[in-house]
């Protein structure tokens, strides 16, 4: 084969490259050749139905191990009859220790599970749903789920594990610090702090909630989601936000934004109450931000008044052009999927991992948790 | 999304963008988690439909280790001891990686029920292919003649010669039809990793079908 660095005579080596991979390019009719003699072998028969819906089609789909699966169900079935049977007639409630929960570990001092100190030199405990992990000022602990991820708690913080369904993990922190590091699926581990409600979108992050239920997310690997009564942030690798009780998120930043950018935009965010403020800070904010700010810039489009949603989209469409289909007009009435494109091509991770689980928990916890999808907190 | 160490690197030694194969990938984990949680709720629909998305990469999977003759009954015996052991999946987003196991474990099962073992490069004889392959009687593209049926069989040992990523990479690509990004999403491979599977595959296989003097038959027939 020649290899010679000349473009035409390697060109056909790239195309047959690019054809063998995803099928684009010019194609490369030795491959097509393959492709037409042993497409003969290929898999092409309708996928099976399945017993519980068709069943006059059962024996007609399935071979005998299907027989013998319909069998060992109906098995299961009496035997789980016969152990609730037994479970209420003698009224025992399954221990705390055998049900879904997260394991325990100690890692400083006397963390407590309800009045139970977690020690050390023991195999891990057990916090079942409903109950309280709690660490004081000496204590740490460590918690961690083979479907889940592991957690570090801090010292001074308490926890409480809410559910541990198949589709969603919740635990809610009271007060006090945990670093997650999450592996289970985007969207299915959730934290409720005081102040907001924390989706993990496959991330790593610190979480912290004061006494007065104010929180701070700060993101290290991947991305997460906060979000309470309408208000929604994405924070990124590198970026924090703020909760605050009654208002929620706040404007996610990246931590290295100068110091007058994250004054301004906190002010903004949480403290700003007269007419002339919220402008004032705004200027600021547009002023210093860079190219990467546009995380908190995108953010802001849904958060200003009509006029100063003018000037952010302005500045944003300085700092990163929008794409196409992407106006100006859209974007100033708040076109969702025009938002969410723009929102994509800032390249910081897909908006519709976000949007399928807003989905998802509209379906399961009822549409008042998810009114407003577009934090349409107008100053 | 988390990343694993290593992932850029393979992404553009794949060629790609990072977010073309990215969002593939997140699309397909997210669609399979939801089918993946709903039947392990009992929906046998669901289960459907992660047979549908997924019967050809064990049947190609199948293809590259058993003799052609048992792979469609071994497929069957994956999706149902996948439908048995379901609840046992934790990580509703691996279910592709997890099948995958699943069939080179039978597939290897398969070779230690059979003594003594029985060859790959005979179970397809040049007049007598299954019925779900070249024996249908539909006469597709690239012909049905027995000379036809016996090159692609001729084809299929060499690629099964070859070593066990290729022959698996291969398969799925030139057999089953998936895009390198597809067998990247439902393997749980890199998509690094599929495209050198891919290319070295290639290079072997062009240099078992060469003939070492000048057009042996099968790749007169081929080309």
């Amino acid at each position: 084969m020649d290899t010679t660095n000349n473009k035409t005579d390697n060109e056909p080596l790239k195309n047959s490259n690019d054809y063998l991979w995803d099928g684009s390019g010019v194609p490369d009719p030795e491959i097509q050749k393959l492709e037409a003699l042993l497409g003969g072998f290929r898999h092409d028969r309708p996928a099976p139905l399945f017993p519980e819906f068709v069943p006059s089609k059962r024996w007609t789909f399935f071979p005998w191990r299907v027989r013998l699966f319909a069998v060992l169900s109906a098995t299961a079935a009496v035997l789980f009859a016969i152990a609730a049977i037994i479970f209420l007639t003698h009224g025992t409630k399954p221990s705390p220790v055998a049900m879904a929960g997260w394991d325990v570990s100690r890692m400083a001092g006397t963390p407590r599970i309800g009045s139970t100190t977690v020690r050390a030199n023991e195999l891990p405990s057990r916090l079942g749903v409903g109950q309280v992990l709690e660490t004081d000022d000496q204590s740490r602990a460590s918690l961690r789920s083979e479907g889940i991820g592991q957690i570090e708690m801090e010292p001074s913080s308490r926890l409480r594990l809410l559910t541990m369904g198949n589709s969603l993990k919740r635990i809610a922190l009271d007060r006090g610090t945990i670093h997650a590091f999450i592996w289970a699926p985007p969207g299915q581990f959730v934290v409720d702090t005081p102040s907001a409600m924390t989706v993990d979108l496959g991330c790593a992050y610190t979480l912290q909630v004061d006494d007065s239920g104010s929180g701070l997310v700060r993101t290290s690997l991947g991305w997460v989601g906060f979000k309470l009564n309408g208000h929604e942030s994405f924070i990124p690798a590198g970026a924090a936000c703020a909760t605050r009780p009654k208002v929620g998120p706040g404007t996610p930043y990246f931590e290295d934004a100068s110091p007058e950018f994250r004054t301004a935009l906190a002010r903004f965010d949480f403290e700003d109450r007269t007419p002339q403020q919220p402008a004032a800070d705004l200027a600021i904010v547009l002023a210093q931000s860079r190219e990467r700010d546009a995380l908190t810039l995108w953010h802001l489009l849904a958060r200003v008044d009509d006029a100063q949603r003018a000037l952010v989209y302005d500045r944003l469409s300085q700092l990163a052009p929008p794409p196409a289909g992407v106006t100006r007009e859209g974007i100033l009435r708040l076109d969702q999927p025009m938002l969410d494109v723009w929102w994509n091509a800032l390249g910081f991770d897909d908006i519709a991992v976000w949007r399928h689980w807003e989905r998802s928990w509209s379906a399961t916890n009822g549409p008042e948790r998810m009114s407003g999808t577009s934090a349409p907190a107008d100053k | 999304m988390a990343s694993r160490p290593g992932d850029s690197v393979d992404l553009l030694a794949a060629g790609l963008g990072p977010r073309a194969v990215r969002d593939q990938f997140a699309r397909e984990v997210s669609d399979d988690a939801i089918l993946v949680r709903a039947a392990q709720e009992g929906d046998r629909a669901a289960f459907g439909r992660l047979y549908e998305r997924y019967a050809r990469m064990v049947h190609g999977v199948l293809l590259a280790k058993v003799p052609v003759s048992a792979v469609d009954d071994l497929l069957q015996d994956v999706f149902l001891r996948a439908l048995r052991r379901l609840s046992t999946l934790r990580e509703s987003g691996s279910f592709g990686a997890w099948l995958v196991t699943i069939a080179r474990n039978l597939a290897n099962d398969y070779h230690r029920r059979a003594l003594p073992e029985e060859p790959l490069a005979d179970d397809v004889p040049d007049n007598h292919l299954p019925e779900n392959d070249f024996g249908r009687g539909d006469h597709r593209a690239g012909g049905r003649t027995a000379e036809h049926a016996a090159s692609a069989a001729a084809i299929l040992d060499a690629i099964r010669s070859l070593p066990d990523a290729y022959r698996e990479t291969l398969i799925l690509r030139l057999v089953e039809g998936l895009t390198g990004p597809e067998i990247a999403a439902r393997t749980g491979l890199t998509p690094g990793s599929v495209r050198v599977n891919l290319h070295r595959g290639m290079e072997q296989l062009r240099a078992k079908l060469r003939p070492p003097a000048s057009g042996g038959q099968l790749e007169q027939e081929m080309l």
